[in-house]
This record gives structure tokens, C-alpha cells and sequence, in this order.
């Protein structure tokens, strides 16, 4: 006859904390490191626009981020940002500059691309197009989900490199050119690798794809 | 080149973090938004945290604005600022005031720093009560002179010195640094006036926005100062022809 053994007080202890420890390495190694699981992707197929053929789509890691451009606003440098996106130059572009909850910086078309990527010089980069003129404006608010066209230090530099903030800037208005606003997704732009020491990403994310809603 | 890129990597490894949009435009640290309502276009910024600053090394120091010190200065602050049009400020590149506490260029205590190329002017507000006011437009016409280094020669000044007087190499490089009205002018309006052509303008400059009547009394009887004053108004009526001066 089998003798049924009675777990101890300590083995019961001793098998929560187990049990506890399992789920804790489970949520570390597992849940932590998808960091899209909480993120909504959107698609653009599924929503409504007013004017569609103002609507780009930038594909991350983590999903969809739909902007709504202002060609009425910026003309020329929405017309420079709308042909880079239909030549597919910024398509494996890194985020290359990043600082968590408050700027989001890519199109380095130089230094910047995902086969030829020069952390010493990223940042620097030209597109090969030329610069073109900042176009001001003292109306238009810089908010977080706002697109702009990064420049040098002087103005009139702007060239491919562009913007997005996570958080609003009202020092910018004025400043920068404005491109365009991030009409859904702006939380996908939270998941881009940063670096807590600098605002120069080693290893930085890239941009998947970067295209018009309509060709 | 491996070991210079490396060698790069681990520096920046090091570096601070200069995480926010005011560093974008400023390319100066730590600073938070204290008003924007300014009817010129000046944005005032505060010191969230102390911060250094500068091109070649960072010797340009200031410390943490105190919300108290801030608020019981602000009015006096803004009032000085307030006398220059936004079409002015825009020609001389002055869009920023920092407003922070014991600012310090290579350890030596200044009034202000004025950077034009960020279009920023760091104002220290606890500056000698005496002459804080009159500082504020001293540092202003740095700004100014920086912006049109052309129409401020400093050759065509000097010549209105007596021919043995000699300006010091730097504004530090002596000990001149008193801010007091000297009692007999003779060319100069202070003994900080006396250090280089450029902070002799300035100074000049800061008397006619701040106390012109004093100072003109002053000019009726100084030949040099009347010439040096006529010159630096007619350098700036030439950036800005509406130009008031107090």
C-alpha cells in the first residue's frame, strides 16, 4: 500500500515561490521584449480620409503611422518629402535620432541607410537633391504628432531629414517647417529604439517602408 | 579609423543626455519654458537644472533659475526687453532670453552671454542690482554687434581715443571691470569702457537705453563721447531705421 506524503508548510512555500519566479522569468524574457504587443496597428485601407492623396503610411517594426500632409501649408517641401516617398529612398532609413517621449529623427539618405549605415557621420547626410527653402509658418502649432522637415543650425538647409514629435514643442513654431501631422499611430513611434545616454542611436531601428496612400 | 570611430563611440557613451526640443534651438541643456506670451516674439526660458555650455569647451556655466527669484524679477526683466521692437529683434537674431542664476564664462562672473548664431542671450539675474538693467542692454548690443560685425568697426572707434590709449587685449584680460559712471568721462562713461572698443560701445549703447538724459548731459561736455555716441546710432539707424532710443 502507497502511504499518501503531506506536503510540508516550507514545501508549499517553496513551490509558490517557485511558481511566482516562473511567472516573473515568463513576463521578463517573453512579455517584456514584445514591445508592439500593446501597440494598435492601423490599417489605412480600413479608414476614411478626406483627401486621400495627402495620406503617407510609414511602416515600423511595430505598425502603421498615418500622416496627414500639408501641401497647402509647406508646398515646395511637401513636394521634396512626397517624392522621396514615392522613389522609396526613405525605405530602410534608420531613426537616428531619438530621444524617448519627445523626438523622433530620420531620412539621412547618406549615412543613414540600413546597408551602409556611417555612425560617424549620420546626421550629415545629403539626399543628392539639393536643399530647398524652410517655409515658416507663425500659424501652425508644433504638437506631438507633428511632421517637420529637420534642418541645419541656419535655415534654408533643409534637405531629406525629417521629424516627428512626440510631445509638443511650441518653440518650434516658427522655427521648423511643418509637413504634415500623425493623423493615427503616433504610439508605434513610442517603440523606437533609443538610447537613454545620447541622443545618437547605435543600432538604430529603420524604417520599413515609407509610402503615398495613392500612388 | 577603427580605433578613432571606437574611441568616438565611448565618448558619447559618456555623454549627457540633451533630451529635449529647447535643446534643438538653443544647443543649451536643461532649460524649461517660463513665458511665451511676449508681445516682441522673446521666448524667456528658465535653468530646470544647472547647465554648461560652450564651443570649444564648456566654460560657460549657470545654475538653477529659483522659481521665487525668477517671479520677483521677471517684471523688470521684461520691461527692459519689451523696449525693442520684434522686426529689430529679428535683425540682430535675438529670440531667446535664459534666465538663469551666477552665470560664469571661464570662471570669471558675467552679466550675460549672447550667442547669436542660436539666436540666444543668457541673462544672469542675480547681476548687481546697480547695473542690472543697464546689462541687459549692454549684452543686447553684443548681439547687435555680432549680427553686423561690418557696421561697428573697431579701427574707425579707436581713432576717436586720444592717440595714446590703448584698449586691452580681451574684456578679461584686465582688471578693469568697474560698471560705475566715472566722474570725469573723458572719452569713456565707465572703467569697463575702457577694456576693448567693443564693450566701450556697449556701454555706451546701455546708457542711451537706459539713461539718456544723464548721459547726454555728460556729452556736451566730452567731445569723444559725443562722437563715439553719434557713430554707434547712426551704425544702428542703419539696421533698423525706426529704431527708438530712450
Amino acid at each position: 500500500m502507497i502511504e499518501k506524503v503531506k506536503q510540508t508548510t516550507s514545501e508549499k512555500l517553496l513551490l509558490a515561490v517557485f511558481i511566482i519566479l516562473g511567472i516573473v522569468a515568463f513576463y521578463i524574457f517573453l512579455i517584456l521584449p514584445q514591445k508592439c504587443l500593446f501597440i494598435k496597428s492601423y490599417d489605412p485601407q480600413e479608414i476614411r480620409f478626406d483627401n486621400p492623396e495627402n495620406i503617407a503610411v510609414l511602416n515600423v517594426n511595430c505598425g502603421n503611422v498615418i500622416i496627414k500632409l500639408y501641401p497647402d501649408i509647406s508646398p515646395k517641401s511637401v513636394e521634396r518629402f512626397r517624392m522621396l516617398i514615392n522613389s522609396g529612398k526613405y525605405n530602410n532609413i534608420a531613426f537616428h535620432r531619438v530621444v524617448k517621449n519627445v523626438i523622433v529623427q530620420a531620412g539621412d539618405l547618406e549615412f543613414g541607410r540600413k546597408d551602409n549605415l556611417n555612425y560617424l557621420y549620420i546626421g550629415t547626410g545629403k539626399s543628392g537633391f539639393g536643399t530647398i527653402k524652410s517655409e515658416l509658418n507663425d500659424e501652425i502649432e508644433f504638437r506631438a504628432g507633428t511632421v517637420g522637415m529637420a534642418r541645419k543650425n541656419k535655415l534654408n538647409t533643409e534637405d531629406s531629414q525629417f521629424f516627428i514629435l512626440l510631445e509638443d514643442a511650441p518653440l518650434f513654431k516658427g522655427e521648423y517647417t511643418p509637413i504634415g501631422q500623425v493623423v493615427y499611430g503616433l504610439e508605434v513611434l513610442d517603440t523606437i529604439a533609443d538610447d537613454y545616454k545620447r541622443e545618437y542611436v547605435l543600432r538604430p531601428d529603420f524604417i520599413n517602408s515609407f509610402k503615398m496612400l495613392i500612388d | 579609423m577603427k580605433i578613432f570611430v571606437a574611441v568616438l563611440l565611448l565618448i558619447s557613451s559618456f555623454s549627457p543626455l540633451y533630451g529635449n526640443t529647447i535643446f534643438y534651438l538653443t544647443k543649451i541643456p536643461n532649460l524649461e519654458i517660463y513665458d511665451l506670451n511676449s508681445s516682441n516674439n522673446i521666448k524667456y526660458l528658465t535653468a530646470e537644472k544647472a547647465f554648461r555650455v560652450g564651443f570649444r569647451e564648456n566654460n560657460v556655466q549657470c545654475d538653477k533659475t529659483d522659481k521665487n527669484n525668477i517671479k520677483k524679477k521677471f517684471d523688470l526683466i521684461k520691461k527692459n526687453f519689451d523696449i525693442y521692437d520684434k522686426n529689430f529683434l529679428k535683425k540682430i537674431n535675438l529670440k531667446y532670453v535664459v534666465l538663469c542664476e551666477d552665470l560664469k564664462v571661464a570662471e570669471i562672473k558675467t552679466a550675460g552671454v549672447p550667442n547669436h548664431k542660436v539666436k540666444t542671450l543668457i541673462v544672469d539675474i542675480n547681476f548687481d542690482k546697480r547695473y542690472f538693467e543697464r546689462s541687459i542692454h549692454h549684452e543686447i548690443f553684443h548681439m547687435i554687434d555680432d549680427s553686423y560685425k561690418e557696421l561697428f568697426s573697431y579701427e574707425k572707434w579707436e581713432e576717436f581715443n586720444t592717440p595714446k590709449f590703448k584698449y586691452a587685449e580681451c574684456s578679461t584680460c584686465t582688471n578693469k571691470l568697474d560698471l560705475s559712471l566715472n566722474n570725469e568721462s573723458r572719452g569713456f562713461l565707465t572703467e569697463y569702457s575702457m577694456s576693448t572698443a567693443s564693450e566701450d560701445m556697449a556701454e555706451i549703447f546701455s546708457f542711451l537705453m537706459t539713461d539718456s538724459e544723464n548721459l547726454n548731459k555728460i556729452l556736451l561736455k566730452d567731445t569723444i563721447l559725443t562722437k563715439k555716441t553719434l557713430f554707434l546710432k547712426s551704425a544702428i539707424l542703419k539696421i533698423d531705421n525706426n529704431f527708438k532710443f530712450n
